[in-house]
């Protein structure tokens, strides 16, 4: 066990080197941040003297090595577009992804789960088809016109919801939580609905499909045969074997949630990390990229190295192949 | 934090007790910093002319006026100019304002860490003397000071001591790249960098205030239908710019007005001067012909600016005939005819220069950084065509574009020039003159293009005192640009704003939006 743990850690280390190495590689391409930086009454030996100042003359080995230096040291530089703390900058801009990232994963399980059982319950039903063709749409269409559909619709012709921003927000510690405002609240309902629609689907057709499976098993049919209720075959017996895979999937959801809230964030103005990291790219505000770039994949390894070490624990065989190695 | 904190109370207790005059405004970018003399860019300086002042200010039609300095007189024969200044002004922080701040912004604004030093290259030294006269001497007699320095803005000596902030630092920042303490008529009572600033009016500010606002509030918005739906569902009172597609639509929205007018920028199009041949598409390696006038008045006389204007700009823009509006001082009127569109013309001008079968080059173009740029690109491709000139676009973001043309990767490309001084020499000295990294001359000129009549006349430009004298040295200057066709100027770029129809404000043709202006109905 001790030794398939150290040799998983050993690769995640090796995975998120490769990762940053790419992205370091990568950043030469995204642009130039000198003259934007600039203002136009430059001259050459301006540009110059602060390519040397940020040390961008280097070749990118250089600054990446410079960059782990100072990341292992939990220092991500300073941002060239805010002239601030990178560390700071994302502290800052956490909570609103965060929060967001919560409330649409907490609305794709929910609703998610309820309409998947519904949908297949009433398999004929005229509202389960209604629902189902609607799915489609949640899967079909791409985030950023959801978004403004949803804007046009409750923001611009009903003006009932903000059409950006988060509202109001309270610190709490170090944390700004929208949650305890009305406006924040108010603001966070259709950048949640526009992000977790997808997921919501997914989980929706998964729970469905699963269900119909299952329902079509023997130990339901001699539930049946005993007499049971509906409500006690479909909830105890159908939905609870059909969530092992839902558990599974909406693990892996969760990090593409706040990974993927890019695009939400920046049809919203949502002041998260993803609308910070699409200002960096503009900017070509290396240090922020590199920060953003490097702690999604420490997620993304974490989650995995996680799932891995939890197939283990509930895997036997895995336990025999690495004994037999 | 606790600064903020108390500041965000105020800020509400402003906002229950006279709702009406709330103010939020949204614009596509945040201001980088709010320390005037870090980055000369139009967003930051705009902004912190809310904020800050200089000696003068432009008015609303962007003539010089007296701010901080009540008037002014050159020295001598134009050895310098000397600034009397206003008394009784206090900064945000109730500071007291004379001479020694004035002083030491210059130092600051002229320092090796300021991004604003080149506004003071023609300065020797400056004098104090007394607490409020003040003398700039330059190193040639130059009639354009007073006017160049409206976006120098003064800070307060105490404050910046106090917070450490004496040299403005764009790398790391520091105290005064998220707080502000100018003499304006707004002072920013909270900043988060890249969500939202707020301001409230200074009560002790020395002028008049033609506002009614109680609390302004600024969002960033980057997504342009964003914006566009903010400003109708009514959660901001401004927006800019408009997206040009989208001003038909809003133009028949009676809750909101859009308020058009013309930007200093002008578009054109470069082309490489000294390059030997070409470098892109089937014909790279052959003999370039842009260097022969006669291809680039073709050039000129084939693309058809009004019906770009029609179509791409939708009507909103002017057609350009030289490198500055005609609003700008300086504006040749005798070199305002431009180059009539004539397609047999331009086939007749390359048939005599020996390309009667047309060639093909590389055209760069920007696709984020003017309105509408990459369409106008495509156009221009599509009308050179027609006189058998095939143009391959290459267009990309603005990031990856000036390291292009700084690098020479292009045959010909399209360029915007915002002339900072609003005169027609800052063109000339930027675009025309023959690249000079010594001199600071002809740094944008990235074709390379050399006249020895430009280069003399642009000093003797640059320090004449008459009136007459200089526009006739201009006149002659427009004129060689004209017969040289050293770009091919075609429109002023439109500026768009939106606002709510119970808003009144004044647009300038530099693009800055002044919270002093602005009424709420």
């Amino acid at each position: 066990m001790f030794a398939f743990i150290v040799r998983r850690m050993f690769q995640s280390v090796i995975v998120l080197l490769v990762v940053g190495l790419v992205a370091f590689s990568m950043f030469r391409f995204v642009g130039d941040p000198i003259d934007n930086m600039l203002g136009q009454e430059r001259t050459q030996a301006d540009i110059d003297r602060l390519r040397t100042e940020l040390g961008l003359d280097q070749p990118f080995p250089v600054q990446y090595f410079k960059f782990l230096q100072g990341a292992v040291q939990g220092n991500f530089g300073v941002s060239y577009r805010q002239g601030r703390p990178v560390s700071t900058i994302i502290a800052e801009r956490a909570p609103a992804t965060l929060e967001l990232a919560f409330v649409s994963g907490f609305l794709a399980i929910t609703l998610g789960i309820a309409l998947g059982v519904f949908t297949a319950i009433r398999r004929q039903g005229v509202a389960a088809n209604i629902i189902m063709t609607v799915s489609l749409i949640g899967v079909s269409l791409p985030t950023f016109l959801i978004g403004i559909l949803l804007i046009y619709i409750f923001s611009v012709e009903l003006d009932l919801l903000p059409s950006f921003g988060r509202g109001e927000t309270v610190m709490i510690g170090n944390w700004s939580t929208g949650f305890l405002t009305a406006s924040g609240l108010k603001a966070l309902i259709l950048p949640a609905i526009t992000l977790g629609l997808y997921q919501m689907t997914l989980i929706m057709r998964l729970v469905r499909s699963e269900m119909l499976e299952v329902m079509r098993a023997d130990y339901v049919r001699f539930a049946r045969a005993r007499g049971l209720s509906d409500r006690v075959i479909n909830f105890r017996h159908a939905l609870k074997n059909t969530l092992v895979p839902v558990i599974t999937i909406t693990g892996l959801q969760l990090g593409s949630i706040i990974a993927f809230a890019i695009i939400t964030e920046t049809v919203f103005q949502w002041p998260g990390v993803g609308l910070l990291f699409i200002n960096a790219i503009q900017f070509v505000d290396i240090p922020v990229m590199a920060a953003y770039l490097m702690l999604i994949s420490v997620m993304f390894v974490t989650i995995n190295l996680i799932v891995d070490l939890l197939y283990y624990a509930i895997d036997p065989r895995l336990r025999v192949d690495a004994r037999a190695t | 934090m606790i600064l903020r904190n108390s500041a965000i109370g105020l800020a509400l207790l402003a906002a229950t007790s006279v709702q009406a005059a709330d103010f939020k405004w949204a614009s596509t970018t945040d201001p980088q910093t709010m320390d005037p003399h870090a980055v000369n860019s139009a967003p930051v300086l705009g902004f912190l002319n809310n904020v800050y002042e200089g000696l003068v200010r432009r008015d609303k039609d962007m003539r010089v006026e007296p701010a901080l300095a009540t008037s002014w007189e050159p020295i001598g024969d134009g050895e310098g100019w000397r600034f009397h200044l206003r008394q009784g002004v206090t900064f945000h922080d109730g500071g007291d304002f004379d001479a020694q701040d004035v002083l030491f912004s210059y130092q600051r604004a002229s320092g090796e860490a300021a991004d604003t030093r080149s506004w003071f290259a023609p300065i020797r030294e400056v004098n104090v003397v007394d607490d409020y006269t003040i003398d700039f001497m330059t190193i040639a007699p130059n009639p354009l000071f007073p006017s160049s320095i409206a976006n120098w803005m003064i800070m307060d000596q105490a404050w910046t001591e106090a917070n450490d902030a004496v040299v403005p630092d764009k790398e790391t920042g520091n105290f005064a790249t998220i707080n502000a303490n100018g003499t304006g008529a707004f002072k920013v009572t909270a900043r988060e960098p890249g969500l939202k600033t707020e301001l409230e009016p200074f009560d002790g500010w020395w002028d008049e205030a033609e506002h009614n606002i109680t609390r302004a509030e600024f969002n960033p918005i980057q997504n342009p239908a964003t914006a566009v739906a903010a400003l109708l569902s009514g959660d901001v009172d401004m927006i800019n710019p408009v997206p040009i597609q989208d001003v038909a639509r809003l133009t028949g929205n009676a809750d909101v007005d859009v308020i058009q007018g013309i930007e200093a920028r002008v578009i054109m199009l470069g082309f490489d001067h000294q390059a030997e041949v070409l470098k892109y598409t089937d014909d790279a390696g052959k003999p370039n012909p842009f260097r022969d006038p006669r291809v680039r008045r073709a050039v000129a006389q084939a693309v058809n600016v009004d019906a770009i204007l029609a179509t791409i700009m939708r009507g909103n823009a002017e057609a350009a005939s030289q490198l500055v509006s005609p609003a700008m001082s300086g504006y040749s009127e005798a070199n305002a005819e431009r180059p009539a569109y004539d397609v047999q013309a331009a086939k007749a001008l390359l048939a005599e220069a020996g390309y009667d079968d047309g060639f093909s080059f590389g055209l760069k173009c920007p696709n984020d950084r003017y309105l509408n740029d990459e369409a106008v690109c495509q156009a221009v491709v599509s009308m050179l065509a027609q006189i058998g000139v095939t143009a391959e676009l290459d267009a990309m973001p603005v990031r990856n574009y000036w390291p292009e043309l700084r690098e020479g990767n292009y045959d010909m490309y399209l360029l915007g020039w915002s002339p900072g001084t609003f005169d027609a020499e800052h063109p000339v000295r930027f675009l025309v003159a023959t690249p000079n990294e010594e001199k600071k001359l002809g740094s944008w000129n990235f074709g390379g293009f050399s006249n020895p009549r430009v280069d003399e006349l642009l000093p003797a430009i640059q320090s004449e005192l008459d009136a007459v004298k200089r526009q006739a040295m201009l006149d002659e200057v427009a004129q060689i640009i004209q017969d040289e066709q050293v770009y091919v100027p075609m429109y002023v770029q439109p500026l768009v704003w939106g606002t709510r129809s119970n808003i009144g404000l004044t647009q300038r043709p530099d693009n800055f939006f002044l919270l002093r202006w602005v009424t709420v109905n």
